[in-house]
């Protein structure tokens, strides 16, 4: 357990501010204070977060949100209550909520929904429904509309319910971890590890499995759909669209296939396992094995199975973790018709770990969904658990981190996010077009930004889908981007790529992109989620418009302009005279690998500062090697772990390794 | 806000009879209208008290004539004991008028609740809200309640866009509704259509009521607003727009989203000429609300509306007033920084007297990013005693700091005057909010939680030697001593100790659950008394005895005397006070509220 809590800290603190990366900053950011400031400055201007003021003893821990008809909100917490917040929306300093204790002594009330006057909530063990009988605001009845098996495990937490809009009930299941293969999530009772659909008198169906850690839940377009976190199977967070069913990834809850009345998954563990090794090894003592990355292996990736297994049902939207969030949590989609801004319709993710929200958009290509996802708003006191609307269009946010840490230094707290009404120069959406994608703006761009050669990185990668821990990304590839048509309005780009890989992840990275006002993109990266191809017209070879290179930055920018690049030397074992470091190139790599997010030069932060890396005396290619392989016991003080980095391309580890070697 | 005069009926629709118009009305605090019907209710002729004396024969409900959208409305109302009525606004939705005292957890029927409708339907229930606390005061007290009230929108179709709120609704002073949508029409409306404009329903077949000094406000369904905002923008610590106003502007612009202070570069150091048209839906007098940090100025066509105010956020708002024609005004706002440690934030406010307060400002312009936590004390689980300083009457000038909080699990709390040997105040529900004392440095005092009734901020105890011989003039307050306080074992509550004039006295006082008081004994310890020694028990404007031993004082609260003093009431200028005789060493006499 410790194992894994480390290896997610140590994953965690890295990638935590890989997502920074996505503000242009007007000068090349020197620090990691520096990104984290600049990145809250930027977004500020489009959404603020807004303290409600609540009484100092009040532990709001939230498991459950959900508005009343009467503009109150209910919550619910880990502590087990149900609160009634009267006044949320003021936000005038002499304005307060008001919070009444409606009910008490609940265990683990991890969701919260309204339905007829009444409140439902999922304990660990029961969905149950709150009556206030006699209206005086505090419950009378505590029914037990269904309740499931638990061993007893602390990880087989129950989540929901979602209001599904026939009037019933979605409740998602946790496994659990048992020794001694306390890496491997196991299904040890029913419905761990699967989702059940709960009528209101109690007939419980069960509806889909192959969860890990089914925390966030929602209802888009009628649909229900979740987020995993990524873990053992799970090779990154992502959004499911939870069809009936479905078999969604994780092996554990296929034990009951057969085993449970009315099982709609019809594949088992066996079935699976005899086409994906399970590792499960021992070792010559014979204890078992934690199964590690394998670096030299194809890899496989989830949706590869779906040809065999038909009930496979890989994410619709990855969330690449470390970037998008570490946790991921409720799903809520904009229904304000644009009281909250440019993007109604769209949907929210929460993130507990990085204590931000994303912003995912989805189509429909052939039957399913997939899509895309930027980064929205960081900077939430605490984890970001659930959320709701508010009947003024702002966002009421629950939190708690209690027992995983976030990037919120607070412990719990409910916070509202508002648009200040101003228009963000965003990506509004990328769509999939039979030969590349279509990104639009909210506001018409500077074509010439455009037009760079290194205005667009991209590449696509997948997860693998293995019984680890996590992934690391795989088969990256650049895109190869023929050309682009920028439509006349300015507002949406058509980009040619030749090389698109179904079930692969996207990514567009946006470098220097201007609005035509000289706006900079508030967030620069979209990662789109690729199951489907659309058919349709292919725009012609005249159509398009080509980079163009050596373009210069236009003289207005009051960036530095690139000093000659210099590449360091790539050294080894040949003692050479020191070259010159391009500090300022190299500096865009640590951006870029987010080594940022744990080390400085010259002060300690997660990990050691450069300059003490340095005076080990490694030499360049032993450093390339410990940022592909990691060796904890290198650096007894520091308490996270840093997690191994294959991804970085051996050029650049090099030019890293070079640039730590001349602080000596 | 306008008066309702109650001179006469004609403000209401006709009436079966149980309606009538009086001076004075008295109701007897024992006698439930269930057994004892209107026995209880006593009147004198006159006019400015509206009751309802319902009965078998008449029972009608009163209708107003007026009809309402937008309202604020403040009234104040007796009830008999058990009594139950309700006040529906536009004859929709109601809000409960209950004999509630003593009711601990209050529910939706309770006095201020908002009732809930009688249907079956899915979509058409509404279970209605109880209230925040029970503010119930004693039957045949005088109790005020005010409400806030927004009437649904519809569009142009007729369709409802937006419900009903009450935006605060306060019974005795203390918040009971915040900002609570109705979404349905609640049981017996007159129709269940929801409406822009209605007229204001009164239940008058449970029970009686009476009304007094109705105040209320119309408010149309109109809005100022402002547009074309454009900026120029300083950089500097400016406090005063003459510093800055003919300077060459570091920046200027155009503020499509509104007005706000946001387009500045930076959050301090800096100034903002804001100039905007501003849009008058009608003819009047329109005042203007601010709340900021840092400086501020507004003119309006170039008239002063507020000049060079420094304020910062918490402050009450900055307010000034100007009277507009109907139509588009200039309007230049200067906004200027020059203090590091508070955050930019401008919230301006207009409102006429036909026109709810509306914001001028982007939503964001007025955020504030330091919320302060409140804290609490509750008295929920034992006796809790905590001292902090206490402005009587809510008036810091008043400020007493000496001052005792003593809370109990009953509910019943008081505040004692550890340098007089005096009640400051008694109130009931939640014990304190003691934010203003905890929070930073805070200002050492702390306020009673709901709807406190202050009583003494003197010494209660003189030797009166003559007959007009004016309260306070004999013994001084240098003259009193505290001594200690000891927690009584039984009911662990304090006891206190003090020393007047020479004389040790035990001072008791601790509430009394099962008549909803506050007993107090008060025992000088020793053989012989001065002369002349008297206690003042309670003064105001008026006291009525009711029967023996049991007087009303001012419709506020009632004083029953339980011990065999000698008592009587004194007329002193235009105050009444009820004094007793310490003939004996002992007084003892609890409070009903």
């Amino acid at each position: 357990m410790n194992q894994n809590i480390k290896m997610k800290a140590a994953l965690f603190y890295f990638f935590s501010f890989a997502f920074m990366l996505q503000v242009v900053a007007q000068e090349d950011p020197s620090s990691v204070d520096d990104f984290v400031a600049k990145l809250n400055q930027a977004e500020e201007n489009y959404y603020k977060i807004i303290n409600i003021p609540v009484p100092e003893n009040l532990l709001l821990e939230i498991g459950g949100v959900a508005t009343l008809p009467d503009g109150r909100v209910a919550v619910s917490t880990r502590r087990g209550d149900v609160w009634l917040i009267e006044n949320s929306e003021s936000y005038i300093m002499n304005g307060k909520p008001h919070f009444k204790l409606f009910a008490s002594g609940l265990h683990e009330a991890l969701g919260c929904a309204y339905k007829d006057n009444a409140l439902y909530v999922a304990q660990r063990g029961e969905l149950t429904k709150l009556i206030d009988n006699d209206g005086d605001d505090v419950a009378d009845v505590y029914q037990t509309i269904y309740k499931w098996p638990l061993t007893g495990h602390y990880h087989e937490y129950s989540y929901g319910p979602a209001l599904a809009p026939d009037g019933t009930f979605f409740v998602t299941g946790n496994v659990s971890f048992v020794d001694p293969e306390w890496w491997r999530g196991v299904s040890a009772v029913p419905m761990r590890g699967w989702t059940m659909k709960i009528t209101e008198d109690g007939q419980m169906e069960p509806w889909a499995t192959g969860q890990r850690s089914p925390c966030g839940l929602g209802i888009i377009d009628g649909e229900l759909f979740y987020t995993d976190n990524q873990g053992d199977w799970v090779g990154s967070g992502g959004v499911w669209h939870v069809k009936k069913g479905a078999f969604l990834g994780h092996p554990a809850g296929l034990v009951w296939t057969d085993k449970i009345e009315n099982s709609p998954v019809k594949l088992t563990q066996d079935e699976l396992y005899a086409v994906i090794d399970k590792r499960q090894k021992k070792n010559d003592q014979g204890d078992f094995i934690k199964p590690e990355n394998e670096t030299n292996e194809t890899a496989v990736l989830f949706a590869d199975l779906k040809e065999k297994f038909p009930e496979v049902q890989s994410p619709a939207v990855w969330l690449p973790h470390g970037i998008f969030g570490i946790s991921n949590s409720q799903i809520l989609q904009d229904n304000t018709s644009g009281k909250f801004g440019p993007f109604a319709g769209q949907i929210l993710v929460g993130d507990q770990g990085q204590s931000k929200i994303m912003r995912v958009d989805m189509e429909v290509i052939n039957g399913e969904y997939q899509g895309v996802v930027f980064d929205f708003k960081q900077g939430f006191q605490s984890g970001v658990l659930r959320m709701d609307w508010l009947n003024d269009g702002s966002l009421f946010v629950g939190m708690t981190n209690r027992g995983w840490g976030s990037a919120g230094n607070r412990d719990e707290g409910i916070q509202r996010l508002i648009w200040t009404g101003k228009m963000p120069f965003e990506m509004k959406t990328v769509k999939a077009m039979p030969d590349g994608f279509q990104i639009e703006f909210t506001k018409p761009i500077d074509p010439q930004t455009f037009l760079k050669t290194a205005s667009i990185e991209a590449q696509s990668f997948a997860y693998k889908y293995h019984p680890v821990y996590g992934s690391p990304p795989v088969n990256n590839e650049p895109l190869k981007i023929q050309g682009m048509k920028i439509s006349e309005d300015g507002k949406t780009v058509r980009l040619v790529i030749n090389n698109l890989r179904k079930n692969y992840i996207h990514e567009l990275r946006l470098n220097d992109v201007k609005s035509a006002d000289g706006e900079a993109l508030l967030h620069q990266v979209g990662y789109y989620t690729l199951k489907n191809i659309p058919e349709g017209e292919k725009l012609a070879a005249t159509d398009l418009v080509k980079f163009r290179s050596g373009m210069k930055t236009a003289a207005k920018s009051t960036t530095k302009t690139e000093t000659k690049p210099k590449a360091t030397a790539v050294a080894s074992n040949t003692k050479k005279q020191p070259e010159p470091v391009d500090v300022k190139a190299v500096n865009k790599l640590l951006q870029k690998y987010t080594c940022f997010a744990c080390h400085n030069a010259d002060k300690k932060l997660v990990g050691p500062p450069y300059k003490e890396i340095a005076k080990r005396g490694y030499s360049d290619a032993k450093i390339v090697e410990l940022i592909y392989k990691p060796n904890p016991k290198n650096w007894p003080d520091y308490a996270t772990e840093m997690a191994p980095m294959p991804q970085v391309p051996k050029a650049d580890a090099l030019k890293i390794a070079a640039y730590i070697n001349s602080l000596k | 806000m306008v008066d309702f005069p109650l001179n006469d009926l004609s403000g209401f629709r006709p009436q079966d009879g149980n309606w009538s118009i009086v001076g004075e009305t008295a109701m007897d605090l024992n006698k439930d209208v269930h057994h004892f019907g209107n026995e209880g209710i006593t009147v004198k002729a006159g006019t400015g008290i509206l009751i309802n004396r319902n009965s078998e024969a008449m029972k009608s409900n009163l209708l107003t004539i007026m009809e309402h959208g937008d309202m604020e409305i403040e009234f104040e109302f007796m009830m008999p004991k058990g009594s139950n009525s309700g006040f529906y606004l536009q004859g929709r939705y109601e809000v409960q008028l209950y004999d509630s005292w003593g009711s601990k957890q209050p529910k939706y029927s309770d006095l201020g609740g908002i009732y809930r409708n009688w249907e079956t339907e899915k979509d058409k229930i509404y279970m209605g809200k109880a209230p925040l606390i029970n503010a119930a005061k004693a039957p045949g007290l005088w109790q005020k309640m005010y409400i806030s009230f927004k009437a649904p929108r519809f569009d142009a179709t007729g369709k409802k866009v937006a419900n009903a709120i009450i935006k605060l609704a306060k019974i005795n002073g203390a918040i009971v509704h915040e900002n609570v949508e109705l979404p349905l029409p609640t049981g017996g409306a007159i129709n269940n259509m929801e409406v822009a404009k209605g007229p204001i329903l009164i239940q008058g077949d449970h029970g009686g009521v009476a009304f007094k000094n109705i105040k209320y406000r119309l408010m149309e369904n109109e809005a100022a607003s402002v547009s074309n905002v454009t900026y120029k923008y300083y950089k500097g610590p400016y406090s005063y727009e003459k510093d800055y106003v003919n300077k060459k502007p570091d920046k200027v612009g155009s503020s499509p989203e509104g007005l706000t202070w946001e387009m500045a570069e930076v959050k301090n150091f800096f100034a903002l000429h804001l100039t905007g048209d501003i849009d008058i839906p009608s003819d009047g007098n329109y005042y203007f609300s601010a709340i900021h940090n840092s400086n501020l100025s507004l003119y309006i066509d170039g008239d002063t509306v507020i000049k060079n105010k420094r304020a910062w956020d918490w402050d009450p708002p900055t307010k000034g007033s100007i009277e507009l024609k109907k139509g588009k005004h200039k309007m230049d706002l200067f906004y200027s920084r020059a203090d590091a440690w508070v955050q930019p934030s401008l919230g301006l406010f207009i409102a006429s007297d036909k026109m709810q307060s509306t914001p001028l400002h982007t939503f964001s312009s007025l955020v504030h990013r330091e919320a302060i936590y409140p804290m609490y004390v509750d008295a929920d689980d034992k006796p809790t005693i905590l001292r902090a300083f206490l402005d009587f009457n809510q008036d810091l000038s008043l400020r007493r700091s000496h001052t005792i909080g003593v809370g109990d699990p009953s509910g019943i709390h008081y505040v004692y005057d550890y340098d007089l040997g005096a009640i400051s105040c008694i109130w009931k529900g939640n014990f304190v909010d003691a934010t203003p004392m905890w929070n930073s440095r805070g200002d050492g005092s702390f306020r009673p939680e709901g709807f406190p009734i202050y009583l003494d901020n003197t010494l209660q105890m003189d030797l009166l030697v003559s007959e007009n011989q004016k309260f306070n003039s004999m013994i001084a307050e240098d003259q009193y001593t505290p001594k200690s306080y000891v927690i009584n074992p039984f009911t662990k509550t304090p006891v206190f100790h003090y020393e007047i004039a020479g004389m040790k006295v035990k001072d008791e006082i601790y509430p009394d659950v099962i008549t909803n008081s506050l007993i107090r004994e008060v025992v000088i310890e020793q053989d012989t008394l001065p002369k002349h020694l008297s206690f003042r028990v309670a003064h105001g404007k008026s006291i009525m005895p009711l029967e023996e031993g049991f007087f009303n004082i001012d419709g506020k609260y009632y004083v029953k005397m339980e011990t065999t003093n000698h008592y009587y009431i004194k007329e002193s200028g235009d105050e009444k006070e009820l004094i007793a005789t310490l003939n004996i060493p002992k007084l003892r006499y609890s409070l009903i509220w």
